[in-house]
């Protein structure tokens, strides 16, 4: 359809031009520096600048010195059980919020306060609530005879990854509760009265109308809040800081802890590529799946 | 939607005062440790009601105050953050929003990258480039390298908000001999500034909370009041009566601004994805 629009075919990239660019300036960056440095030794306690060329070095050291396997399984267990549990008590609270009794507005504007915590603030009060020693929850939990491991919570290394990912889901299950609920709103109701005619049970009509009516909003949820758990760093830095040992240590916590705490440049920038090209792995996998009509 | 009765309903209350309690349990706890003096911050059973002391807000924001200039550079790199990203976002987003042109989702689907990327990455690579310029530790190296977040979350929230600008308004004020760009200032801004204030206040909530950037990129006297909340954590305890009272001055913000956002909160927190 020719309209004034397509005549004028500039202006939009002209727009589109100053923040793109500055953009393309602040990944390429630290894109192109990490390629160039992860082929050279360079530690900053040893000096400012790259000492000498070291081929793959890097590369193989990132999973030799580095826990680099354990990361990535962490990662990948906090970003699939994470998002599953938070969709699926997210959901919960959806429908409960869908019940439209008295009340409920009330409640979802009140629900919504943790994920409007900066990451590191819900750690701390996480990290209060289960000190072994005066915490309100290992106190509790004993108090109903549950087992609490004598380090507590974030320091056995059973229970420490675990705990971090029951503060992301408490974190940001109202996030998904608020959002399903306003796509529940958003489902016609005269789909859901031919459902009912058709004799189809509550749960039936569940599976099998509100969840594929759903599954738009659900698809993109479920993309970003993945790719922010497989992102951990505030929660694992404030929490068990990776620990004990490396049972929490997280991909992003890796990176950290070479670049910024053993300053070893040239090891992180090696780890950096193998990240960039999991993470790319993913997403396009992701999208394959679920967008597939988008390109990506 | 069927109406509930009588039994169903009680057990509706019940599973909501539940989830209430576990949501909201947590920061109530928080918030009273902040008041509680440091001797009481273990005592169990549990002290619901005590005597408020009001000294570790003292100690960490009047004398001898160290997280009062945090809070001050708080206040710098979030605004600075936001402001800095708006012009930028305010070109694309009315750019994807009015012109049919090739690469829309591409493009669109490019910036939505940029905000799931790990932040990490682009971090540390900063931390040796801020030296190198001589920016190490000042705010503008926050400011501007927060953009990487700033920027694609603004494009992607304001496109939805101008995307309801009615186009008949604007082709009016062509026909009137407006151009361009005397429309997008008399027609568009105006009727998308409130989708300009909703994403101001969520670019403003974001930048708050990070504690990447400032811990990798700030010096002592320009960090952010979340990162401040971590130097407590010294080798000689866990001051948490001063933890709780600089975290709970800094989440402050990010509650009042989420309350008034009101039924915009699902339209930001999806970047404009989700109507709400």
């Amino acid at each position: 359809m020719p309209n004034r629009y397509t005549i004028q075919r500039r202006l939009p990239y002209l727009l589109l031009a100053p923040s793109v660019l500055f953009l393309l300036a602040l990944i390429l960056y630290p894109l192109v520096f990490a390629l160039r440095n992860s082929f050279w030794f360079w530690n900053l306690q040893m000096g400012a600048a790259p000492l000498y060329y070291s081929g793959l070095d890097n590369y193989r050291m990132v999973f030799q010195v580095t826990p680099f396997a354990v990361a990535l399984k962490n990662t990948l267990l906090l970003g699939f059980l994470g998002t599953f549990a938070q969709f699926s008590f997210g959901m919960g609270v959806a429908l409960l919020l869908h019940t439209h009794l008295r009340g409920m507005g009330l409640m979802r504007a009140a629900l919504i306060m943790p994920t409007t915590l900066a990451p590191v603030v819900a750690g701390f009060l996480f990290r209060y609530l289960l000190e072994p020693k005066g915490g309100l929850l290992p106190w509790l939990l004993e108090g109903i005879g549950f087992p609490v491991p004598p380090q507590g919570f974030l320091g056995n290394a059973n229970t420490a990854l675990f705990s971090i990912g029951l503060v992301d889901t408490w974190q940001w299950t109202p996030f998904f509760a608020i959002v399903l609920y306003a796509g529940l709103l958003s489902i016609n109701e005269e789909v859901k009265e031919a459902a009912q005619v058709d004799g189809a049970s509550p749960w039936r009509m569940f599976w099998s109308v509100t969840l594929p009516l759903l599954r738009p909003i659900a698809a993109f949820l479920v993309m970003i809040r993945f790719m922010q758990l497989f992102n951990s760093f505030d929660l694992v830095f404030v929490l068990t800081s990776g620990g004990p040992g490396t049972a929490s240590r997280t991909l992003s916590f890796n990176l950290y802890r070479e670049g910024l705490v053993n300053y070893n440049i040239g090891l992180t920038a090696a780890m950096t590529w193998i990240v960039v090209v999991i993470v790319s792995v993913i997403i396009n996998l992701y999208l394959i799946f679920i967008y597939r009509k988008r390109e990506w | 939607m069927r109406r509930l009765r009588g039994r169903h309903k009680a057990a509706v209350y019940a599973l909501m005062a539940l989830v209430m309690i576990f949501f909201l349990g947590p920061i109530f706890w928080f918030i009273l440790l902040a008041f509680r003096h440091p001797s009481e911050a273990y005592t169990l059973p549990p002290q619901l009601f005590f005597e408020p002391y009001l000294g570790n807000f003292g100690d960490t924001f009047i004398d001898p105050g160290n997280n009062a200039p945090q809070l001050l550079s708080s206040v710098i790199v979030s605004s600075g953050a936001t402001l800095l990203s708006l012009p930028f976002a305010l070109a694309a987003a009315y750019a994807l929003s009015r012109f049919a042109m090739r690469g829309k989702e591409f493009i669109m689907n490019w910036y939505i990258s940029l905000l799931i990327a790990p932040p990490i990455v682009f971090v540390i690579p900063y931390f040796i480039l801020m030296s190198r310029i001589g920016w190490a530790g000042t705010y503008q190296a926050m400011i501007v390298t927060l953009q990487t977040l700033a920027i694609p979350f603004s494009v992607w929230l304001l496109k939805s908000f101008m995307d309801e600008v009615p186009l008949d308004l604007e082709e009016a004020a062509w026909v009137d001999g407006a151009n361009r760009l005397t429309a997008f200032i008399r027609i568009i801004i105006p009727l998308a500034l409130p989708g300009i204030i909703v994403t101001s206040m969520f670019t403003f909530v974001f930048s708050w909370n990070n504690v990447l950037f400032p811990l990798a990129l700030s010096k002592q006297s320009t960090t952010t009041l979340p990162v401040g909340t971590i130097s407590f954590f010294a080798s000689t305890g866990v001051y948490w009566g001063h933890i709780a009272a600089t975290a709970v001055v800094a989440m402050l913000p990010p509650m009042i601004i989420f309350l008034l956002l009101g039924r915009y909160v699902v339209r930001g927190l999806t970047f404009g994805a989700v109507k709400g």
